[in-house]
């Protein structure tokens, strides 16, 4: 080990990202624009109209004689579920359809045109079922049952489904003890909250192709967040070793989680497996990427909390129906974790929370930024901001008061680590001039602020890994092997970062190997989970730690001189005792001679490291507790401060301030982006998004109708803050940031609309016309 | 199925292609001249990832007829830079942190020239409002205002 | 539910020569042909599934239909094929005709008003139309090239009132070919106002969209005539008569303006769908229409 522990010059530079030369040129490459040339077969996907149905036969005959058409294949052709957590899917519907949209059939053919016509030559006869859409009524025994085979379904061992009934997960919170705590409560607020189904919306649509040659081997390139989660899905849909199957992934158009796990990318695969040495390409249309895919759950969500008349708060019940959808591979881990942080970063002595997940005849919902936190603080923070009202106090004071402190013990009885809450509130508070008294800019508005409190863990399996190459070039550049994926939050950039940092040499030392390629990259469990910068980082850090190691041992072992003498500064190896010097340019690959030429010592330089957290326990089925529940907690702020027309309930965001502890920013620009962004998606789902579905079919999957927030949609400032309360194992102490500045925007502008006119909605989006109904209902206009 | 044979400049070079009724710009730039950089998005008009010049105005090309453009004047985010010499909006935006997973990038840097080519001292609500039919998922838009604003200071200190 | 394809259908790209060959063509080919211009709504709706058109017939080259001239004596004849983004620079509108350049201000977007066109906008019928209230309560015209009355084929005029029949529909016939649409000169010192209510602050359609014109008039008892007209809150672009002659008849005052607000919207009668429901457009008709009113009566000195 060097002497000099320090944190180095590149930790917390606002270093420029590697990956924006081409993205601003044109020459970014995504998974659409690599060319195949002639061979490549094009793929369409003949999907249910109905939300619940039998098959009772399709009939491809017709569909098969069309002139281009080169492969067509059923649920029949594909036995196996398939699924991250839950095994509940098939690759194509085998006995029923479950969702309007569910893939029946896939056509491969010489041109997305023919593809699309041959599907109107498939005839499918389905039996129609009674549907099931609202997720309280199909957790009931009185609901058609969805999924009549849960019990046989695989599940890992912290997934508790129902067999028999709808509900795919269950879990639960028993702390302490709320029924008898309700007598001790001063005030008590009960409320439920609908939020309704909202999607993803990246630029870049669903896109995958795949080959398999004659010797059975498999080649996918996906836009994707997890290549090593999809090998390993693929793998077990197909019966094949992962180690004959190949994700590449190339750069990324956006992914928020919908581009995690396996979703579209398994049809073009099922069809290359019968293509005969062809790749086949599936492109999503934009309305299919709204519905068929992956969409945010939506939740029905009861909430019930109390505090003591020092408004300190002592119980809370929480029960969430999750809309599960048609399957629940990945949704059933979302209400897990959204059970495990279902106080918020409060503290509350007396829990019981359960946390249902429930299939119903709905798009698919899957991982989406924040992992249900978005959801589940719409509610929690709107509650503690009615509480704080009831009893008397001033907001931000009951939260100064009641945020979760070091050392508290959490919901499931885990010890809270250090943190930065109470300082990204008093940012936050004072970024909207809290405590002084604001006004309308005219009769006819009113104004309002209001503040929420985020906290959220990474989610995922206890035992989610990471590793990092080191492989030192000939001129001392480093090639940096990675199987984190850069979909836009600069993954690729702090990842040099960290490995310049560690191993000593100027950042454009380092190139980092991209595609990602399962080929060639070392495993990654996914980008998801704001996990990148913590979890890859440590092993990169480890990774070029090694390659320091070795570097300086073989220096040391030349100079006869002791180890920890030495250090690497910019690209060269210095003695701190002899003040010797030796670049690293040809003695990472080719060694180093000893003194008289008798001897080569040394070799190619490869540094290698992993990471993966060892502490996270299980937690009891019946009570939710255990000791350590969750890697850790990133926690933050966010307020806004608005104004509503009475005239049209259309409402103007003159503020927007945020503040989140990151432990430590490795680059400050790209934390600041990374809430930028967020803050902007939470606001657009606050104001204006909504799946609207009606029987089960997406009524405005198209963006004339889901509309997302523009350019002229944003906060007229907006300010961001950094707080770093050091992660104890993250690199530098960093830990992630990616999920959550979406987290709290729902229920700040909630609380700031209750602000301004005295109305609080059942849910977003606030739309113009429910605030204005609810002002006209509640007498504020008429 | 009718077919024509069209001839247009795009990005300063001239080209002759054989093309169906019903593909649109977009597909014909991506598919038969291989210039990926614009994007598809929503093949609807409404995302604007797939905005190129067509005789100096800047259209969605997924709404653009192929067939429409015989004679015309085309540039796309390929023709932007000149010789390797980033154009100022490119440059502005790589300076300001405006570029996130750049899929957006290329139609957004596409409607930054057509306004800061007929409007060089922009307001903050007429960059915003240009930027209306440029949707962006990543940034907040943050950036990217602020990079056609730093674009716009800067070229007004060059002299042609 | 439409279920739109990846691209465009398979169709035929007709350019013909001359106004007269586009009209044959189009009668000819009646219900399998569909002249376009900028595409905005055409091309939407053959990916769709819409529209099954075998024909698309561009007219955008003909003689004429680029042009935006100025009279100062007639009017304004703006082309079928000139953008809305030329619409809102040119200086002769902007002058005369400011209600307009306000409505195609509110459309869309800078690409999309690259191609979106008046003429377009109106003979889309839909009722959600930005630009077609300006040119209705402007008093506009259609110059429509097509069948004439003796058999042979023709220029003729159609007014805007009474030219919508429905969501889409209006009174044009195969065969016919929309060339310009012409204004007549706004009444001496008229002020005017469209606002349009969307969910992003800019762009979007309109969920309620009202134009309002008015202008000094000493024949009217209140010394004022106003021509309104609605967007979104019916089958067409609806002109709400009770409320325009509530404003024509009594002094103008607020409590005229509220009176022909709430009479605009007990006249319409909107829908629910996925931008709004009835009761919020309603209530919306009200509110925007007192705005609006208010907005051009103080232009006018009120």
């Amino acid at each position: 080990m060097s002497r000099i522990e320090k944190t180095p010059e590149l930790i917390g530079q606002n270093v420029g990202r590697i990956d924006v030369l081409e993205k601003v040129t044109g020459a970014a490459v995504y998974t659409d624009d690599i060319q195949f040339g002639k061979a490549l077969l094009h793929a369409r996907i003949k999907r249910s109209p109905h939300p619940h149905a039998l098959i009772k036969s399709i009939d491809v005959s017709r569909a098969a004689a069309l002139p281009g058409v080169k492969v067509i294949v059923t649920g029949a052709d594909f036995p196996n579920h398939i699924g991250l957590y839950l095994k509940d899917k098939y690759i194509f519907a085998r006995d029923r359809v479950r969702f309007v949209g569910e893939p029946v059939a896939g056509v491969a053919a010489v041109s997305e045109e023919i593809a699309e016509q041959a599907l109107d030559l498939i005839d499918v006869v389905y039996e129609l079922l009674e549907p099931v859409f609202d997720p309280e009524f199909s957790a009931t025994p009185d609901a058609p049952l969805i999924h009549p085979d849960l019990a046989n379904y695989e599940a890992p061992n912290f997934i508790f489904p129902q067999p028999g009934t709808n509900i795919a997960n269950h879990f639960k919170i028993r702390k302490g003890d709320v029924d008898s705590a309700w007598a001790q409560c001063a005030a008590i607020v009960e409320r439920k909250f609908r939020i309704p189904h909202i999607q993803h919306v990246p630029i870049e649509p669903h896109v995958a192709v795949a080959q398999m040659t004659d010797n059975g081997q498999v080649t996918v390139w996906a836009s994707s967040q997890s290549p090593f989660a999809q090998r390993a899905i693929f793998a077990k849909a197909l019966d094949m070793s992962p180690g004959d199957i190949r994700v590449i992934a190339p750069l990324v158009g956006g992914g928020f989680g919908c581009k995690a796990g396996v979703t579209m990318e398994a049809m073009p695969l099922a069809l290359a497996t019968r293509a005969k040495g062809r790749p086949v390409k599936l492109l999503l249309t934009r309305e299919e990427e709204f519905y068929t895919n992956f969409v945010r759950q939506g939740l029905v969500i009861r909430l019930k909390v109390g505090c003591d008349a020092n408004g300190r708060l002592l119980a809370m019940e929480n029960r969430m129906y999750w809309d599960g959808g048609a399957s629940t591979e990945y949704g059933v881990n979302i209400t897990r974790a959204g059970g495990y942080s279902s106080t918020g970063p409060y503290d509350i002595p007396n829990v019981k929370t359960d946390s249902l997940c429930v299939y119903t005849n709905h798009p698919i919902g899957g991982a989406y930024r924040g992992f249900g936190m978005s959801e589940l603080h719409t509610a929690v923070d709107q509650v503690m901001d009615e509480l704080a009202e009831q009893i008397g106090m001033d907001k931000v004071a009951f939260h100064k008061l009641n945020a979760v402190k070091a050392g508290d013990k959490l919901v499931t009885g885990m010890t809270m680590h250090p943190h930065g809450l109470q300082e990204c509130l008093d940012k936050v508070a004072k970024a909207l001039a809290w405590g002084q008294p604001v006004s309308a800019g005219s009769p006819h508005k009113r104004r309002g602020r209001g503040i929420a409190l985020a906290w959220k863990a990474p989610a995922m399996p206890p035992n989610a890994g990471s590793s990092a190459r080191v492989a030192m070039n000939e001129d001392g550049t480093l090639t940096l092997g990675i199987g984190g994926q850069e979909i836009g939050q600069g993954a690729f950039t702090a990842a040099a970062q960290i490995a310049a940092a560690a191993l000593g040499v100027p950042m454009d030392w380092v190139r980092v190997a991209g595609p990602l390629d399962t080929q060639y990259s070392p495993y990654e469990w996914q980008t998801v989970a704001s996990r990148i910068t913590w979890s890859m980082g440590n092993a990169i850090r480890a990774a070029a730690g090694d390659a320091r190691r070795q570097i300086l041992e073989l220096v040391a072992d030349v100079w006869e001189e002791d180890v920890d003498d030495l250090d690497i500064i910019n690209g060269v190896v210095i003695s701190y005792k002899s003040e010797n010097e030796q670049p690293l340019r040809n003695m990472v690959v080719y060694g180093l001679p000893n003194a008289d030429f008798t001897e080569w010592k040394g070799g190619p330089i490869v540094g290698r490291g992993s990471f993966m957290p060892t502490y996270v326990t299980g937690l009891d089925p019946e009570t939710g507790q255990g000791e350590r529940a969750v890697v850790h907690y990133t926690v933050g702020v966010q307020g806004v401060d608005i104004e509503i027309d009475l005239r049209t309930g259309k409402l103007e965001i003159l503020k927007a301030a945020a503040a989140f502890d990151v432990g430590k920013a490795i680059n400050p620009d790209l934390v600041h982006a990374q809430i930028e962004g967020g803050l902007v998606q939470g606001l657009s789902s606050a104001l204006f998004e909504e799946i609207q579905l009606r029987e089960g079919v997406m009524q405005n999957p198209s963006f004339v109708d889901y509309r997302i927030a523009t350019a002229v949609d944003t906060p007229r400032v907006m300010e961001t803050f950094i707080v770093e309360a050091p992660q104890d194992d993250g690199p530098w102490g960093a830990r992630g940031i990616g999920e959550h500045p979406m987290i709290p925007a729902v229920a700040a502008l909630g609380n700031a609309i209750y602000d301004a006119v005295g109305v609080r909605l059942e849910g977003p989006p606030f739309s113009a016309e429910k605030i204005y109904l609810a002002m006209l209902d509640a007498g504020v206009v008429n | 199925m009718a077919w024509h044979t069209i001839t247009f400049t795009i990005n300063g070079e001239t080209e002759r292609v054989t093309v169906p009724s019903h593909m649109t710009l977009l597909q014909m730039l991506r598919e038969e001249l291989a210039l990926t950089g614009t994007k598809n998005g929503c093949a609807a008009g409404e995302c604007g990832a797939c905005t190129v010049l067509l005789n100096g105005e800047p259209v969605n090309s997924c709404m653009v007829l192929a067939v429409e453009c015989d004679g015309a004047e085309l540039v796309s985010v390929e023709g932007l830079a000149d010789d390797g010499r980033l154009d100022p909006v490119q440059q502005a935006l790589i300076d300001v942190g405006g570029v996130q997973c750049g899929f957006c990038t290329p139609g957004v840097l596409i409607s930054a020239r057509a306004l800061l080519d007929r409007n060089p001292h922009p307001t903050e609500q007429e960059i915003r409002e240009a930027l209306v039919g440029n949707l962006c998922r990543c940034t907040g838009y943050v950036r990217i205002v602020a990079g056609i604003k730093q674009a716009a200071r800067e070229a007004a200190h060059v002299t042609h | 539910m439409h279920n739109p394809r990846p691209g465009l259908p398979e169709f035929d790209y007709v350019k013909p020569a001359t106004l007269g060959e586009a009209s044959a063509f189009l009668a000819a080919h009646a219900g399998e042909a569909r002249p376009f211009l900028g595409g905005t709504d055409a091309f939407v709706r053959l990916r769709d599934g819409a529209w099954r058109d075998r024909y698309v017939v561009d007219v955008k080259h003909l003689p004429g239909m680029r042009d935006i001239h100025f009279d100062p004596d007639k009017g304004l004849t703006i082309g079928a094929a000139v953008n809305m983004n030329q619409v809102i620079d040119h200086p002769d509108i902007q002058a005369h005709y400011p209600l307009l350049v306000e409505a195609a201000r509110s459309v869309a977007s800078y690409q999309l008003r690259s191609r979106a066109t008046v003429v377009g906008n109106i003979c889309n019928a839909s009722p959600a139309g930005d630009t077609t209230g300006a040119c209705m309560v402007l008093g506009g015209a259609l110059h429509v090239y097509g069948a004439a009355a003796d058999g042979g084929r023709g220029m003729r005029q159609v007014p805007l009132d009474g030219f919508f029949l429905g969501p889409g529909r209006t009174v044009l016939q195969p065969g016919d070919v929309v060339t310009a649409v012409h204004l007549p000169l706004p009444p001496a010192g008229c002020a005017g106002k469209y606002l349009k209510l969307g969910r992003n602050a800019v762009g979007d359609l309109a969920i309620v969209g009202v134009t309002a014109l008015g202008y000094p008039d000493a024949s009217a008892p209140s010394g004022y005539r106003f021509r309104l007209a609605l967007a979104s809150v019916a089958p067409v672009p609806f002109v709400p008569v009770q409320a325009e002659q509530i404003l024509s008849e009594a002094p103008l005052s607020a409590a005229a303006i509220a009176q022909a607000a709430a009479a605009a919207m007990n006249a319409v009668a909107p829908i629910n769908d996925a931008r709004g429901s009835a009761r919020y457009r309603s209530l919306m008709t009200r509110n925007l229409v007192q705005e609006a009113v208010t907005a051009v009566w103080e232009r006018l000195g009120g």
